[in-house]
């Protein structure tokens, strides 16, 4: 997959890792590599954790990972997050437009009745904080992967397919009676 | 606290009226908000009226946040006023950028109306 508009100053320093020590600065140049890491990286408990910060801090909701099956609609949306840099892939949100709505209303105090630009706007940002959330959660990808801005689909009845994957987290979450899927696509790791 | 003129600087006008409450909790109830959608739309609205906080993510298109500071520094605009960015990007390279770029606080999204309380009411007050 290739995402355009990664964010070209996100991942500058590439390499490059500076630790701040109180009053003291010291920076490391290392050869940054995050191969040996992959296990790490893809640590599901991340992608668990990050989810329900995002939901609990900006939604005020309580939201925990479920076995599914995740609820059916005709009427979907998705956002993705492209990561550019050290690690190449995306994130990728997908809900029903009920629990997109629901979403929305959320985060904005507003009801909505149909999947609006504000509404798209709404869920594109949950996917970005979601991505930042999650490589923030390995230091040297917080440091070395660059963010795209969101994109965001919406449509019946269609599926997203990724070509061989190096690995992916694909995840179902509840709340309340709602759910949604978040999946991490890994396909480069430098 | 008097009337306060805050410039948002957000690509996701969701997240730009997330910040406008949150700043309203934090006691900024006499708050006059402008809004832009990139660096490239702040820096018009920096030249045509003065305000007295701005609050700036870093991932946008057109220009980025990071730009954005360093464009509103290099041609004089909005001198002393307080710039916190808010943004996804957490890491200690892109803290010290920002601040490095002339931003005064940084807060991470997700963030609570308690963080922006703390870090963005004392420059304001000492603005």
């Amino acid at each position: 997959m290739l995402f355009n508009g990664v964010r070209a100053a996100a991942i500058q320093g590439r390499g490059k890792i500076t630790v701040l020590g109180g009053r003291e600065e010291r920076e490391q140049t290392m050869a940054v590599s995050l191969r040996e890491s992959v296990q790490r990286v893809s640590d599901p408990r991340n992608l668990d954790a990050s989810v329900e910060e995002v939901f609990r801090l900006m939604l005020g909701i309580e939201c925990k990972r479920d076995a599914g099956p995740a609820n059916v609609e005709s009427e979907s949306v998705t956002a993705v997050v492209g990561f550019g840099g050290m690690l190449s892939g995306a994130c990728v949100f997908r809900s029903g437009a009920r629990t997109a709505l629901k979403i929305a209303a959320q985060m904005t105090g507003m009801e909505f009745e149909t999947v609006d630009d504000t509404v798209k706007d709404g869920i594109g940002e949950i996917c970005n904080m979601l991505a930042g959330g999650w490589k923030g959660k390995v230091p040297e990808l917080a440091a070395n992967c660059g963010l795209s801005v969101p994109a965001v689909i919406t449509g019946r009845d269609y599926n997203l397919h990724v070509q061989a994957p190096e690995f992916q987290l694909h995840h179902i979450y509840r709340f309340d009676d709602q759910t949604f899927e978040v999946t991490i696509v890994c396909d480069g790791i430098q | 606290m008097g009337e306060i003129r805050a410039l948002i600087v957000d690509d996701s006008s969701v997240m730009r009226k997330i910040v406008e409450r949150a700043l309203r909790q934090a006691g900024l109830d006499q708050l006059v908000v402008h809004e832009a959608g990139s660096g490239a739309e702040g820096i018009e609205v920096l030249k045509a009226m003065p305000v007295d906080l701005i609050l700036s993510d870093i991932n946008m298109p057109i220009m980025d946040g990071l730009e954005f500071l360093r464009q509103i520094r290099a041609q004089n605009l909005a001198q002393g006023v307080p710039v916190v960015m808010i943004t996804t990007e957490s890491s200690e390279e892109h803290v010290k950028q920002a601040i490095q770029s002339g931003a005064q606080g940084y807060i991470r999204k997700p963030f609570t109306a308690e963080q922006v309380k703390e870090r963005v009411l004392p420059l304001v007050r000492g603005a």
